[in-house]
């Protein structure tokens, strides 16, 4: 079989199964979830098929459209080329559309017009898909436009559900002042540089950065930031996750902002080879940062399930802007690591926030509770996607997160400059309020007292059930293996982002990038040298081995003293144990850190005044963040 | 020369971007999103000009070196990106019609339920 048209393929049976769907959907809908199941695992089965000649023979595939080859080393045609970095966002895609897939079976099946949903679905994913894969920066826009537009749509779904059609308004603003500078942007760099394939422009670029493309890169990488939802530009995505399905929640957190990541990744890694320029990295450093604190703090305030995980959301993708940001094999490892971690762990519980909405019918916190007596297998799955969000070895996230602090501090040992070591602090201070947000929401929506209202709830059907499931075992799979994961999808990644000579040389002939003066920049395996996981696996198995033991064993009237027969009736100990019934305390699971709220008052009052709400507000931050970019960019590289 | 051209594309852009930070009437920031695509249009188009070029139309044969004629991936790129503001433009005043059904108003400050 020739693989070499499998990612073409994967794009179009997607596009394709979406058209069919208009055509077909209505009459039944059994055959509309089997286009939808067909076109889904289908690109899922082309994307994994080439893991083995990409990511373990090196190989970089590419497919010019209609044969239009490059002429006298200009590129002419549209090309696509799936290198180590594309295939690795591409994997993430793929098995989030599958995912998301199979759960919107069930979940959505009270709902009207589905056939719309499907299109939408498929047509966002084949986008997402054709947007990682391509190798032509305008192909790249036109898929970025396809896949907003679809994003807005599915936001605005289900209508009938108040903020839905308000979430989709901003969201559609918001996003097309990103796509028009991500458009002015490659036309700048068309004027400049008279082509729009990525391999081609980054030979011409290399070394040599012009005011012009100076500037188209200011813009460019707004509008991927626009995309990727870093913070002056996230409050839309707020919206919108909170007011779309919760299987397309998953999809926007699992693909449609990891579109962004791999743009801005692209961008910087690949078509200008800009992080060795010290600015920059500072820049967006401290992007990310403000990006993970201002998400976390955020979260820490909200009151709704899903408003709550979107805010998370947004920052765990500025741990990844950080890590990208530093310029090091290490930091690009941890950054692309905790990219594919925050796929599975952030679609898992949002998964885990469908079921909880399907059962109940609400995601306000002050609301649920005590579910996880009826939802037993929906609070292991959130639990385990807690435990990895929050860091917990041995899970996924403390794998990624460990490689990033690493990262960060080695770069602050290395430069000397006690920025990276604010950055450092920064990540592990969020790290930590993840895990007090999540225990908060824990305790608010599975633990503590069922109100009376959801006594009939049941656990969530099977269908539901089996994409939560795989993603928990990823999420534990790819904490305790991490190595292997390292050895054959992460690192592979990584390196292709840093050494791009064969990235242009398989595009536009071998020896165009010698002859450009492109020069490789080493990649060094990453390493986790101090602490290992297993180590902490292996812990973990004991404490929970000895917690099982004293349970098992102490069972019966540990802790209690039974009072009977005569001494019970002479009301002696009376005074002990007759007592009050004890009374349900006055703070809600959902009001968990009041104290901490309490404490920073004002910084609460000013961060949620800055979320207003209104429109014009957040169209003037993407524009006020865009002309800081511009400012720095000019002021302190050139 | 085409100076004027990227002037004026530019400041289509920028008063573009100024309709959407300033007006509160949800259709006029649609307006200005269209202008700032108008903006981005006149620019992609101006690129590709050389003076004194000709229609990009050519068969193989008729093409000899010296041929003097305009960039024709601009015009394609423009061609599409047309395309794309008209259906951002249909989008958002669908979603406009929606969003005054549903609170009775246009102006963006009332529409703000989602904050916080």
């Amino acid at each position: 079989m020739n693989y070499v048209h499998f990612p073409v393929l994967a794009v179009m049976l997607l596009f394709l199964t979406a058209f069919l769907i208009v055509i077909f959907g209505r009459l039944s809908s059994v055959l509309r979830n089997a286009l939808a199941l067909i076109g889904s695992a289908g690109a899922f089965a082309m994307i994994v098929y080439l893991i083995k000649p990409v990511m373990i023979d090196g190989e970089i595939i590419s497919y010019w459209m209609g044969n239009w080859e490059p002429v006298a080393g200009y590129a002419i045609g549209i090309g696509y080329e799936i290198d180590q970095l594309g295939l690795f966002f591409a994997l993430l895609v793929v098995s989030t559309i599958l995912l998301s897939c199979i759960y919107s079976f069930k979940y959505m099946e009270k709902d009207s017009s589905l056939e719309f949903y499907y299109v939408l679905f498929l047509m966002m994913s084949g986008a997402v898909l054709g947007l990682v894969l391509t190798g032509d920066v305008f192909n790249m826009f036109i898929m970025i436009e396809i896949m907003t537009f679809s994003a807005v749509g599915l936001t605005a779904f289900r209508n009938n559900r108040w903020g839905a059609v308000e979430a989709a308004f901003k969201y559609l603003i918001i996003g097309t002042i990103g796509s028009s500078l991500i458009l002015f942007g490659i036309a700048m760099l068309y004027a400049d540089c008279h082509t729009l394939n990525m391999a081609q422009l980054s030979s011409i670029l290399s070394g040599n950065i012009n005011p012009a493309s100076l500037m188209a890169f200011a813009m460019m990488l707004t509008g991927l930031g626009i995309k990727s939802f870093i913070v002056p530009f996230h409050a839309p995505a707020a919206d919108a996750y909170t007011a779309a399905p919760s299987s397309i929640s998953m999809v926007f957190s699992g693909m449609v902002n990891k579109a962004g990541v791999y743009g801005i990744i692209r961008l910087v890694y690949i078509i200008f080879r800009a992080m060795d320029i010290r600015q920059l990295q500072y820049l967006l450093a401290a992007f990310g940062a403000v990006t993970m604190f201002i998400g976390v703090t955020m979260a820490l305030a909200q009151h709704d399930f899903k408003r709550l995980l979107a805010f998370h959301s947004i920052s765990q993708i500025g741990y990844v802007i950080t890590a990208v940001s530093l310029g090091t094999a290490l930091g690009l490892t941890g950054g692309l690591f905790h990219a594919m971690n925050h796929t599975l762990f952030k679609g898992l519980l949002f998964l885990c926030a469908g079921a909880v909405l399907k059962e109940t019918g609400t995601t306000n916190l002050d609301k649920l509770g005590g579910l996880s007596k009826k939802m037993p297998k929906t609070t292991i799955c959130f639990l385990i996607g807690a435990f990895s969000i929050s860091g917990i070895p041995p899970f996924n996230g403390f794998a990624s997160k460990w490689l990033i602090y690493q990262a960060a501090f080695s770069k602050a040992v290395e430069t000397g400059n006690f920025f990276f070591v604010i950055i450092t602090v920064c990540a592990v201070v969020v790290s930590v309020m993840t895990l007090a947000s999540f225990i908060k929401v824990t305790q608010a929506v599975f633990f503590g007292q069922l109100p009376e209202k959801f006594e009939n709830v049941k656990e969530a059907p099977f269908l539901m059930r089996l994409p939560m499931w795989i993603m928990a075992i990823c999420c534990v799979l790819s904490g305790v293996f991490y190595g292997f994961v390292d050895k054959y999808l992460v690192g592979p990644a990584a390196g292709a982002a840093l050494g791009v000579s064969h990235y242009i040389d398989t595009m536009m002939g071998s020896g165009y990038a010698a002859a450009a003066g492109v020069t490789d920049i080493k990649a060094a395996p990453a390493q986790f040298s101090y602490w290992d996981p297993i180590i902490w696996l292996v812990l973990f198995v004991i404490v929970l081995a000895a917690v099982c033991f004293v349970m098992v064993t102490g069972k019966g009237d540990r802790g209690r003293i039974s009072v009977s027969g005569k001494a019970a009736e002479d009301g002696k100990y009376a005074t002990f144990f007759s007592g009050e019934k004890s009374l349900p305390s006055h703070v809600s699971g959902s009001d968990l850190f009041w104290g901490f709220k309490k404490d920073w008052k004002k910084y609460f009052a000013v961060i949620e005044d800055l979320h207003s709400g209104v429109v014009n507000d957040y169209a003037l931050w993407a524009v006020a963040a865009s002309a800081l970019i511009i400012v720095v960019l000019f002021g302190f590289v050139r | 020369m085409m100076i004027v051209n990227y002037v004026a594309s530019v400041l289509l852009v920028v008063l573009g971007l100024y309709t959407i930070i300033t007006k509160k009437n949800i259709i006029k920031i649609v307006l200005g999103t269209g202008i700032v695509d108008y903006g981005i249009n006149l620019f992609i188009v101006s690129v590709g000009f050389t003076p004194g070029g000709t229609a990009p139309i050519f068969t193989i044969n008729e093409i000899v070196s010296g041929s003097h004629f305009v960039d024709p991936v601009p015009q394609a790129l423009t061609l599409t990106s047309i395309v794309i503001g008209a259906c951002v433009d249909a989008m958002a005043l669908s979603l406009c019609i929606k969003l005054y059904k549903q609170y009775k108003t246009t102006n963006a400050d009332e529409i703000r339920r989602l904050h916080g």
